[in-house]
């Protein structure tokens, strides 16, 4: 009997997109890393206070050019390897095992130290406003507060639900927008000037810092590529949505820094922002609105950077989960919760790493915006930045093997680019270290800092070579991401095609 | 059968509940519903995709019905689609199929919007029947005996899903045991062993996602 297998519905496919994601709920979800209204009011207002330089809102816009070209090539190799959960696993597709795990190494610290920083910013901005209403609170307190709470969230694996995160991404979004028309309404000496988007103060010294601290409010648009599988289109979608979270997030913060230095004036808002910090915007539209929408937009920055630490704390976990089930970490953080699949051990960690590097802050009586959030969250944006740098690289590599039907724009050229390009922010953001955290140029701290980063990431490639040599099965198993295997012949030709390739690196079936 | 043994031993007796996440417990009867058909010698796995080897409806309604689908929709060959595709509503179709037998029954619980019916075991016997799957399966690996091919395949996604340690709950009694899974998994013909691989891997990206 000869039957038209091709004819009728799809059944299947209809059923499967019903429960997938379309291109806003994985915005939704890369833009909610980044949390705009965290970067917007913690971090911009940081910089300005910091760097002291005009040239941020032409910053963002450099630092989204940038991530788009580096998005052309990194979404093309996602839609090659299986389970492209993070960073590293495209790091030993593209450059081999040794290289992932030591970039493994660099990624733990660099995401779990932004994530802690985040607690300073929540600490300082939560008892600024308990200050408002008459109830003295140390910063601490209110970090311990969230920092309990994140972590028994953490461990029931509670993620905000795609809709509560879109609602208040939407809030927040109009808040901005709100709030940036204020500003730009209200200009100083009745002048709107766009001096700060010329690209000039670009060709400074200062340009490394002022794009680090940039690329540090783009950190969590590349987890999107962690919903490949629940994807309506696995092709389209995620290379869409992905796109969307880096130019939405980049106009974004662009347009907000430009706005408030419209409403100060370019030659004052170094000052300003220095004067108010984090209060920096609230100042600004305080005179011009209703204190109900200045109310808002303070409780809205405070579940901002909620947000925001929860989603780091999840991407710290899942990563070590990832790196536990692979066999890199030892096999308890491998380990899911069965019923609700958190990962435990890797949760606990980050909380128990966070309580005591809070703990220690407060024990020194340190500032907690400059030194736990501007400076934690700068280190690791140093970080995520070599990932970043090591990942354009690995996406060249891997396209240079083999091209695998991309287009030669996104498997050859829009990589190189992205390489150079961010080999240039590397460098710069190198030499400048030492301004970037504000030490004096005695200060070890300025090579210190990268010092470390080269020193976990050789200790990486070091425990990937004693890997090698002693498991050499589970080496081989590196970078398939929660890709595990139960009790399989690490040889056997059947389950590996692809022999040729890196373990796991086949193409999607659809 | 299969799916029905990998039910009994993924939902608390008490309860009803899924003992995993309610996503891996659906990955795992569905890849117990294909294992049935590759038993059964309807179908078989190369390489990730599936192939019909029979198109005989198999006696079982429920296995005639995914086989059915299967054939009618042949341009998916794809494990992990049909994984995906069958994890769906596997609880609901595997927990009518026990209600048939007779060894669950419905219970239509009020939730917080809507109802939900769960299949669990109500009387006694019910009860002890549906332990009784676990324990059998620890009571084999404890002994050491010969499994037979279905077993295998059962101890293979109970591995994959993360049920071991409620099956070989006791870490003293069971200790020869956990040696025994690695290779009651490697020793199952070619397509098998994939289907588990596969199985695992899905509920491996399932469990990093979160998402409900």
């Amino acid at each position: 009997m000869v039957r038209n297998d091709e004819a009728g519905p799809d059944i299947v496919g209809q059923a499967l997109a019903k429960n997938r994601l379309g291109v806003p709920s994985v915005v939704f979800f890369g833009v909610a890393g980044a949390a705009p209204l965290t970067v917007i009011i913690g971090a911009i207002s940081a910089i300005y206070a910091i760097i002291g330089s005009t040239a941020v809102p032409i910053a963002y816009l450099v630092v989204a050019g940038i991530l788009s070209m580096f998005t052309v090539g990194f979404v093309a190799m996602s839609r090659h390897i299986v389970n492209s959960g993070a960073f590293y696993s495209y790091i030993s597709h593209g450059l081999g095992r040794v290289t992932g795990v030591g970039a493994a190494f660099v990624a733990l610290p660099a995401y779990s130290l932004m994530q802690i920083g985040l607690f300073g910013l929540f600490g300082s901005a939560a008892s600024g406003i308990l200050a408002q209403f008459g109830f003295k609170v140390p910063w601490f307190a209110c970090a311990i507060a969230a920092w309990a709470i994140v972590a028994v969230l953490g461990l029931l694996w509670v993620d905000l639900s795609g809709r509560v995160l879109a609602v208040l991404l939407v809030a927040e979004i109009s808040i901005v927008l709100l709030y940036d028309l204020v500003m730009v309404g209200h200009p100083a000496n009745h002048h709107v000037t766009f001096s700060t988007f010329s690209p000039a103060p670009l060709l400074t010294p200062v340009v490394g810092s002022l794009l680090v601290l940039a690329i540090a409010g783009f950190v969590g648009f590349e987890a999107t590529v962690v919903l490949s599988e629940e994807a309506k289109d696995p092709k389209r979608t995620i290379a869409r949505a992905t796109h969307w979270a880096v130019l939405l997030a980049g106009l974004l913060c662009s347009l907000s820094a430009w706005a408030m230095s419209v409403a100060t004036g370019p030659d004052r808002i170094a000052a300003v922002a220095k004067a108010h910090q984090t209060d920096l915007v609230f100042y600004l539209v305080s005179t011009h609105l209703p204190t109900a929408l200045v109310d808002v937009g303070y409780l809205l920055f405070l579940t901002s950077v909620f947000a925001a630490l929860l989603a780091f704390h999840a991407a710290v976990a899942r990563y070590q989960f990832a790196l536990g089930r692979e066999g890199v970490l030892p096999a308890a953080w491998g380990h899911t919760h069965p019923r609700t699949g958190a990962p435990l051990a890797g949760s606990l960690t980050q909380s128990l790493l966070a309580l005591g590097v809070l703990s220690a802050y407060a024990a020194a009586h340190a500032e907690p915006l400059v030194y736990v959030f501007a400076w934690l969250t700068t280190i690791g944006g140093l970080g995520v930045l070599i990932l970043m740098w090591a990942a354009s690289a690995a996406v060249f590599a891997f396209f240079t093997r083999n091209r695998r039907g991309e287009s030669v724009w996104r498997a050859y050229l829009a990589p190189t680019l992205s390489f150079l390009l961010l080999s240039g922010v590397l460098t710069a953001t190198l030499i400048g270290f030492g301004d970037l955290l504000q030490v004096p140029k005695s200060s070890p701290f300025q090579w210190l800092i990268p010092a470390l980063y080269v020193g976990v990431a050789l200790v990486g490639v070091i425990w990937a070579l004693i890997m090698r040599a002693g498991r050499p099965e589970v080496y081989a198993a590196i970078g398939r991401g929660a890709d595990g295997r139960v009790g399989a012949a690490p040889d056997n030709p059947v389950s590996r095609p692809l022999h040729a390739d890196p373990v796991g690196a086949r193409g999607r079936p659809y | 059968m299969l799916a029905d043994q990998f039910f009994l031993i993924a939902h608390e007796d008490r309860t009803g509940r899924s003992r995993l996440h309610p996503r891996a417990t659906g990955l795992g009867l569905a890849a117990a519903l294909l294992a049935e058909l590759v038993l059964d010698g309807r179908l078989g796995i190369t390489d990730g995709d599936l192939m019909i080897l029979d198109r005989r409806p198999p006696a079982d309604a429920l296995a005639h019905d995914v086989l059915d689908l299967l054939i009618a929709q042949s341009r998916h060959r794809d494990v992990r689609t049909w994984l995906a595709f069958l994890s769906q509503d596997a609880a609901a179709r595997v927990g009518e199929r026990l209600m048939r037998l007779g060894a669950v029954e419905p219970v239509t619980r009020r939730r917080m919007l809507g109802t939900q019916t769960l299949y669990m075991p109500n009387s006694a016997e019910q009860r002890n029947a549906a332990a009784w799957a676990g324990a059998r399966l620890a009571n084999l690996l404890v002994r050491g005996v010969e499994l037979s091919v279905s077993d295998r395949v059962l101890v293979g996604l109970v591995t994959a899903t993360g049920l071991t340690r409620h099956v070989l709950y006791d870490f003293e009694m069971h200790r020869h045991a956990f040696q025994a899974l690695p290779t009651a998994v490697e020793s199952l013909p070619g397509d098998l062993r994939e289907l588990v691989e596969f199985t695992e891997a899905s509920v491996g990206s399932v469990l990093t996602v979160g998402r409900r």
